[in-house]
């Protein structure tokens, strides 16, 4: 088993690279996968809250580099799906405690056994982000569809281009199609056009992801929600299989059939 | 003093003709007898005549810089030399000192000798690009990319970013874009801000240059 190794990352902070993070990681160990969660972000640890896994944590990402502890020792076994872990980050240090080397020799020891790595990258340019771009095999880039998500989005596009990690692949988050159809939001069009780079899926804004961070469970692991579904079929994509965008619309009323039958 | 510095006054300002000797020691000399008729030469525009020497933009700017500090400005440099030549139309040197030339409106043919680059990628956020010739770039330049060139700059692409056109040069450069919608646009010393609602204008070829004063974009029509 060769794992491919992806990198979850944003520039702008707060448009939901560790949700993304969480719940691509158990979409795909739903799928069977075996995958294994990165926590990158020191010093501001979160994926282990929305995993729901905080209260197990022992040891973390700087205990392993520091050799305080094994490798496995680290890694946090998820008990409601079949093979998914998680290796949070050290919460009491900041990020100038990690090299990118120190990165890639840990994902190195991960490759031979799992499927996927998917890790979580802190916002911002500087010593986090490349800490967590340095093993990556495949980027993700999350935005909302917002100008000065876009822009940061940008920007980081060309870092990883400079770092020869590219093509990246794009996530537009919290799309809300209701806003999109009034003009008031930048559609994922316009997103693209400035961007410029595959699309690898889109999530629309879902009040049932701010319960379920909360909660501590990733919303692909219940059905009915069309965020969780977006989540799931990006995992698809990133497995290979070809999967069509979701479509937003409501289905329509008998009423407006009518009215659409009617009016031509 | 030598005789190694020919210092000449003509209706075109100052001629300086460098004669034979190492470089660094004819500027010190140069510097000097600068110094010695200080208020004479104040103000003063020079052109400098350095025979077949082959000289760097590096050493032209250092000559331009310590030219500055006596208060005159080097305008031209007429060379045997390919390479100095070029180097002068780098910095944007007129390279022939020829009969009485209009300041206000220099010839373009200068700008032909200039250097150019094309660049087949597009310039994201955070981005710079700084070249002192002309820039092509084959691609977009996205919102927060930045060019600065000495020379034109052709966008084969969307142009969103900020350009600087003719820096140091002055207001004759000109930018053009397949989509010409900067975020400011700089030709020498003049700016604008295109018009609000810029974003939802139809997408043509257009042409951007100073004409009086102000930066006007028109249509491209080759």
């Amino acid at each position: 088993m060769s794992a491919t190794v992806i990198t979850i990352t944003s520039g702008k902070g707060g448009v939901g690279k560790t949700t993304t993070t969480a719940n691509l990681s158990a979409a795909l160990a739903a799928c069977g996968k075996k995958v294994v969660a990165i926590d990158a972000d020191i010093g501001l640890r979160n994926l282990d809250v929305v995993m729901g896994l905080e209260n197990r944590i022992v040891y973390d990402l700087v205990n392993v580099v520091e050799g305080t502890c094994r490798l496995r020792q680290a890694m946090i076994k998820d008990k409601r799906v079949d093979e998914l872990y998680l290796i949070p980050a050290a919460q009491s240090r900041d990020k100038s405690a990690l090299k990118p080397e120190d990165m890639v020799a840990v994902v190195d020891q991960l490759r031979d056994e799992f499927d996927f790595v998917i890790i979580d990258s802190p916002a911002g340019i500087e010593q986090g982000f490349k800490n967590a771009v340095a093993p990556a095999d495949r980027v993700l880039i999350v935005t909302t569809p917002e100008v000065s998500a876009v822009r940061d989005a940008d920007r980081i596009i060309g870092l990883i281009e400079a770092e020869e990690k590219g093509p990246a692949d794009l996530i537009v988050n919290r799309l809300r199609l209701d806003m999109v159809k009034r003009g008031d939001m930048l559609t994922t069009d316009d997103v693209i056009d400035v961007l410029a780079i595959n699309l690898i899926g889109i999530v629309p804004d879902d009040e049932k992801i701010i319960v379920s961070t909360n909660q501590g469970r990733p919303l692909v692991m219940e059905n009915g929600s069309m965020a969780g579904q977006a989540f799931r079929n990006i995992g698809l994509r990133l497995m290979g299989q070809n999967v069509p965008f979701m479509s937003f619309e409501q289905p329509d009323t008998f009423m407006k059939r009518l009215s659409k039958f009617l009016m031509g | 003093m030598t005789d190694r510095i020919i210092i000449k006054g003509t209706s075109n300002g100052l001629i300086i003709t460098m004669g034979p000797g190492e470089w660094q020691g004819l500027i010190e000399d140069l510097s000097a007898q600068l110094g010695a008729k200080a208020s004479f030469f104040k103000g003063g525009r020079v052109a400098l005549r350095v025979g077949a020497r082959q000289l760097t933009p590096a050493q032209l700017t250092a000559v331009g810089e310590t030219l500055n500090s006596h208060n005159v400005s080097l305008w031209a440099v007429e060379s045997e030399d390919a390479g100095t030549r070029q180097a002068a139309a780098l910095l944007s040197l007129e390279t022939d000192i020829g009969p009485a030339k209009s300041k206000v409106n220099p010839p373009r043919v200068a700008r032909s000798n200039i250097d150019s680059i094309v660049t087949r990628r597009t310039l994201r956020s955070g981005q710079i690009l700084r070249h002192s010739g002309n820039v092509v770039i084959i691609g977009d330049v996205n919102p927060g990319a930045e060019i600065q060139a000495g020379g034109d700059v052709i966008v084969w692409g969307r142009l969103r970013g900020s350009v600087h056109a003719g820096v140091k040069t002055g207001s004759e450069a000109i930018v053009c874009a397949l989509q010409l919608s900067p975020m400011q646009l700089r030709i020498g010393d003049v700016i604008t801000l295109p018009p609000p609602d810029d974003a939802q204008r139809e997408m043509i070829p257009e042409i951007a240059s100073v004409q009086n004063g102000q930066i006007i974009a028109e249509p491209w029509r080759g």
